[in-house]
């Protein structure tokens, strides 16, 4: 494009800038906040700037980075969202490739009946049958469907649908699963661990690494790997060697979105971790006292779970748009 | 070629297994929930459709289903129409465009509690960033509206950005020689815009259109951390109805009830643009 | 990553020495001192009430590891700045570790109970508001500490101390359940410089008609007060209006608490008895139906909302730091609140209105609604009702504890008359006064030299001190609720009234829709179980 210097040009440009100076205002003035002293908390006029208007002070960071529930906070953000993360990659590669380059078709009836079966099962239950012998006779039931009326039917689903299928998980408001989760979790000992959290994490967050993990795949020259199976190589090995290697700055672009997802992940936190396993935005979310809120620590406590996720948004830059699309745009 | 191994069920398998368990179980547990009246340590009893009958008789319901699609419908297309806008603006010779527009991706990722609580410090009515340097006087948490409008607003610093880069994306994969073309017969800016820029960008529009609504349905964070759902009930979203009524009464039969006519709203969204999304992701 | 880790290192580094500290120091005479963790304040204790359990050397609980609940707050934050402030001392004392676990306000009780039902026991004890231990008691979660109170290893605290009032809420049928710890009950602030004024008194005169209704009587008398000052700059700190009254309205932040203390005195009838119609405020106590929709309770919620016209619009989304800090920046004639408003005033960083200060027990109101005949009274003298509401925010100890003698002995030292007179006389520790320890004589047998060495001016301690005994020791209370569902009661009345104070409703359809909820809650958790509880806790025979 060429730089034309027109006056439409400077005022769209400076407008440019205003809109960025904007965006960027809400930061400034909490790390503003957060250096002043408490009486100047809401008595700054102006654009308070530190040592212009108010002598800064770095007692609010002290006492916060010294306090050993943040501390722990923070080593619990940091452990929980690397494993989850990690462990999301681990689960969800091997199923997008799988969905990129093999063809699956499963017959639809038969789903039908594995979610009929599963649901009469559960019916039964929770009506105080036994849960064992409901789940064995719900198996039978469903095998014997399959067998026998399950052959009638010839509709079958595509990858396609699998794939709509994981992304339909993403669309799910969590909310719907946070009491279950906290009766399952109970059940097996496992509130207020990081296992439990990790666990919830890896669930939310697969559809997103398999579905544009996918993108990635299919994207790929499908040429590679056979020319590397031609040579001899394992269909395991032209995976591992060839699409692994190749689209390995999407699935680290990909690593780090869900670093941040798992991060800023609210509600279960809550839920499920009190004490051992509490993590930042849970901290975060106790900073309205008994005795009200105390905005120079608040601000102090937002900066500091802002800055990771920011950092990584900065970091995973180039493939922002195809995350946060779900690969459905390329950036 | 092998494209047929059996080893493909190993790679798919352990996921569907995965998800399986953790949500489908999930669901049909809360689906369960929803037709008992629960509490923790006795016994709990069958009431059929009780719970949500008991949900269109609630007007926290009503008020919550309001403020939810106020919230949804009026921030998503502030949020669209802003995007757009700064794509428009971002999508021409700019000194340091590229270090802009990363500036502008920041809030994207920012632990949303942590930007409601930071907000605060904007709106506070006394000495707020607005109150301290615009001088305006305006009762943005302690009046129920204008509760409404900040929250929005957060939203709004969140999201923008998002239907912003994608549009700018769609954007700049036009080819410059349809505009050329287009040029010779001398068409207006506004009709370039119309006839050309628009019809390219549509399916991106849809697409984010989509993507934020289904996430906007579920808002929690913000109105929890910002306003923690007030003045009153202004701004008590559907989420955080949900949340209080299981969380802070034990209602989790009632509590579950709700949480599924939440979900129910998002799939009739996400199901009348199925097609829309069919063609994006496959 | 190496270098977080490094820095992660670093970090723990530094607090391993700030641990490895002294933090606390025995006197010759078996005195013990100690040292607070962020100011490094000294606190001495007598050897008589230190008790035998602690000694130099010795470490009675060493390895152990306790955890309890306590709303969020911080290192210096109301109620959980105590526990920092003594955890480093406590745990050098004891060998064992505590563990602070902050959770926000409202999340306290849901959290503690679903640990407690789903049987998980993580904590050992809880710093809870004196209304959610119905919650805790019926199903047998905590324990009572009558023998631990008698036990004299233990440092010592006497609830002889208490006036009735608050004992009834440190106790259950007579037993002790938890420890001295805070004292709640709303009275109202002035500001004495201005209301004592003559200048101010004529100026008054001149406009309205008639003389300053000063000191204050009746809720009317504030009233009128707060309309007059309201939106003159009568306050020289800063060149803005400043108005009559200042409170705090935010949603489930305990606004709610204004609405009672004010309600109180236009609902509850004094008498020697207890039934529908005196000393009762709630339900009707033979059948459970709510009261809180009576033309009693509709005519103060009235009242409040003509009150609150003369404060701060943007009241109505403060929680109670913005209202008293409202308050204390010199903006607000009146205000009526916690017994942490005299004692931050002290505080220069924070208040600029020292020695200013003005405190009663509330007024009252001449009218009274008899909830019997359907009929209001009216008296010659105002019915002035004192009130415990709020939180006393107290220390309890899990039945599920494999270590309730650790627990206590934390509590019982944050009890001892030294640990609580610091804790009263410091604004930010949230521990406000009530009991005869903090009241100087004839009342009590705090000292006067003791409040002015901790900063505080004469002339404030003396109104304070005295508003607090009157307002505990008043001769009509109102009854406070700590039956099961307390919590979710309140919480349907605290979203109403706050609806109706943002004008969304009119104080009927508020209090009616409040009464409406309340029916469903007392339904759901089963009408003779909540009507049995609420009989006893009010103290009526049918």
């Amino acid at each position: 494009m060429k730089m034309r210097l027109t006056a439409t040009h400077i005022i769209l440009t400076v407008l440019a800038f205003v809109v960025v100076l904007i965006w960027l205002l809400p930061f400034y003035w909490a790390v503003s906040v957060s250096l002043r002293p408490p009486s100047m908390t809401f008595t700054c006029k102006g654009l308070c700037f530190p040592y212009l208007q108010f002598p800064p002070t770095l007692e609010h960071w002290k006492t916060e980075l010294s306090s050993r529930e943040m501390l722990r906070a923070l080593l619990n953000s940091s452990i929980i969202a690397f494993t989850a993360s990690f462990f999301t990659l681990v689960l969800g590669t091997p199923a997008a490739y799988a969905l990129a380059r093999f063809r699956f078709s499963p017959r639809l009836v038969v789903i039908f009946a594995f979610v009929f079966c599963a649901i009469l099962a559960f019916t039964a239950a929770s009506f105080g049958v036994d849960w064992r012998l409901a789940l064995l006779a719900a198996f039978v039931i469903f095998l014997g469907f399959a067998m026998t009326l399950g052959n009638r039917f010839e509709k079958r689903l595509g990858n396609e649908d699998i794939t709509l299928w994981f992304l339909s998980q993403r669309f799910l408001p969590p909310i719907v699963t946070v009491v279950p989760f906290l009766l399952i979790m109970s059940q097996f000992k496992l509130i207020d661990t990081r296992l439990a959290l990790i666990l919830v994490n890896i669930t939310f967050n697969l559809p997103f690494a398999i579905v544009i993990m996918r993108q990635a795949f299919i994207d790929l020259p499908i040429e590679l790997e056979e020319a590397a199976m031609v040579d001899g190589a394992s269909f395991f090995g032209s995976f591992y060697r060839v699409a692994l290697r190749l689209t390995a700055p999407v699935m680290a672009a990909t690593l780090m979105i869900i670093l941040a997802f798992c991060w800023n992940e609210l509600l279960f936190a809550l839920n499920l971790g009190t004490l051992k396993a509490k993590t930042i935005p849970a901290l975060l979310a106790g900073s309205a006292s008994t005795r009200g809120i105390q905005f120079w620590f608040v601000a102090v406590r937002a900066l500091i779970a802002l800055i990771p996720p920011t950092i990584l948004a900065l970091l995973a830059q180039r493939y922002i748009v195809r995350g946060l699309t779900f690969g459905a745009v390329k950036g | 070629m092998r494209w047929n191994s059996p080893l493909k069920y190993v790679f798919l398998l352990p996921t569907v297994i995965w998800v399986l368990c953790f949500t489908m179980f999930p669901l049909l547990y809360s689906l369960r929930l929803s037709f008992f009246r629960v509490n923790i340590g006795q016994k709990d009893i069958f009431i059929g459709l009780e719970n949500f009958a008991r949900a269109f008789k609630d007007p926290n319901v009503w008020n919550a289903a309001k403020v939810t699609l106020t919230f949804v419908l009026v921030g998503v297309s502030i949020q669209l129409v802003l995007g757009l806008l700064f794509a428009l603006l971002f999508n021409r010779a700019l000194p340091g465009r590229n270090v802009l527009r990363t500036i502008m991706t920041l809030p994207l990722f920012a632990t949303p509690i942590g930007v409601g609580y930071m907000f605060i410090t904007i709106f506070h009515e006394e000495g707020g960033f607005i109150r301290a340097s615009l001088g305006a006087k305006i009762p943005w948490l302690s009046n129920p509206n204008w509760a409404m409008v900040s929250v929005i607003l957060v939203d709004v610093w969140n999201w923008t950005p998002f239907v912003f880069i994608v549009l700018l994306a769609a954007l700049q994969s036009i080819p410059e020689e349809y505009y050329e073309a287009a040029r010779l017969e001398s068409s207006s800016q506004w009709e370039l815009f119309r006839y050309i820029t628009f019809p390219i960008l549509q399916p991106s529009i849809i697409l984010v259109l989509i993507l934020r609504m289904s996430e906007a349905f579920k808002v929690f964070d913000i109105p929890f951390s910002l306003t923690s759902g007030g003045p009153g009930i202004a701004t008590e979203t559907f989420s955080m109805l949900t949340f209080n009524t299981y969380r802070r009464f034990f209602d989790f039969g009632y509590g579950s009830a709700l949480a599924y006519l939440l979900l129910i709203a998002v799939a009739i969204i996400v199901t009348s643009f199925f097609g829309r999304i069919r063609q994006a992701y496959t | 990553m190496r270098r977080i880790i490094g820095y992660l290192v670093l970090i723990s580094l530094f607090f391993g020495w700030a641990l490895a500290q002294e933090n606390i120091k025995w006197g010759d005479d078996g005195s013990l001192t100690i040292i607070t963790q962020d100011d490094h304040e000294e606190i001495t204790i007598p050897a008589d009430q230190v008790g035998t359990l602690f000694g130099p050397g010795e470490q009675p609980f060493a390895g152990q590891r306790i955890a309890i609940t306590v709303n969020t707050g911080g290192p210096k934050g109301g109620i959980s700045g105590p526990l920092h402030q003594l955890r480093p001392a406590w745990e050098q004392l004891t060998g064992a570790k505590l563990d602070i676990v902050e959770m926000p306000l409202p999340e306290q009780l849901p959290t503690t109970i679903n640990d407690l039902r789903l049987g998980l026991n993580q904590f050992d004890g809880f710093i809870e508001g004196a209304w959610y231990m119905g919650e805790y008691i019926t199903p047998g979660f905590i324990i009572p500490i009558d023998d631990y109170i008698a036990d004299p290893r233990f440092p010592h605290w006497d609830p002889n101390w208490m006036p009735p009032s608050l004992r009834n809420i440190y106790t259950w049928e007579n037993k002790f359940y938890a420890t001295l710890n805070d004292s709640d009950g709303q009275v109202l602030y002035w500001r004495n410089d201005i209301l004592s004024d003559p200048e101010w008194q004529a100026k008054y005169k001149e406009e309205v008609g008639s003389d300053m209704p000063f000191p204050v009587k009746t809720w009317d008398d504030v009233i009128a007060i707060s309309k007059f000052f309201n939106g003159k700059n009568w306050d020289s700190n800063d060149p803005d209006p400043d108005s009559g009254v200042v409170l705090h309205f935010k949603v489930n932040a305990q606004g709610h608490f204004h609405f009672m203390t004010m309600s109180a005195s236009y609902v509850v009838r004094p008498g020697d008895t207890v039934d529908r119609c005196t000393n009762n405020y709630w339900f009707d106590p033979a059948t459970m139906e709510p009261l809180i929709n009576q033309p009693g309770h509709v005519k103060a919620l009235e009242k409040l909302q003509e009150l609150a016209q003369y404060g701060p619009e943007a009241q109505a989304a403060w929680d109670l730091t913005e209202g008293w800090d409202y308050f204390m920046r010199g903006k607000a004639i009146f205000t009526f609140s916690w017994g942490d408003v005299g004692a931050l005033v002290q505080d220069p960083t924070r208040s600029k209105i020292q020695g200013k200060l003005g405190a009663s027990i509330v007024p009252g109101s001449t009218d009274v609604y008899n909830m019997c005949s359907n009929a209001w009274e009216t008296l010659d003298e105002p019915n002035v009702v004192g009130n415990t509401v709020g939180g006393s925010w107290q220390g309890i100890i899990s039945s599920r504890t494999p270590n309730p003698e650790t627990v206590y002995s934390l509590y019982s030292l944050m009890a001892t008359a030294p640990v609580h007179s610091w804790n009263t006389q410091r604004g930010w520790t949230g521990v406000d006064p009530g009991v005869s320890i903090d009241f100087l004589p004839p009342n009590g047998t705090a000292t006067l030299e003791g409040y002015e060495a901790a900063g505080w001016n004469p002339d404030d301690v003396k109104f304070y001190t005295q508003a607090y005994y009157d307002n505990f020791y008043a001769k009509t209370m109102m009854p406070y609720i700590r039956i099961n569902g307390t919590e979710e009661y309140w919480r349907a009345l605290d979203q109403n009234l706050s609806e109706a104070m943002i004008g969304r409703m009119t104080p009927q359809e508020a209090l009616d829709r409040t009464a409406e909820a309340w029916k469903g809650i007392t339904e759901r958790r089963g009408l003779d179980l909540q009507l049995k509880q609420y009989q006893e806790a009010i103290g009526y025979h049918p």
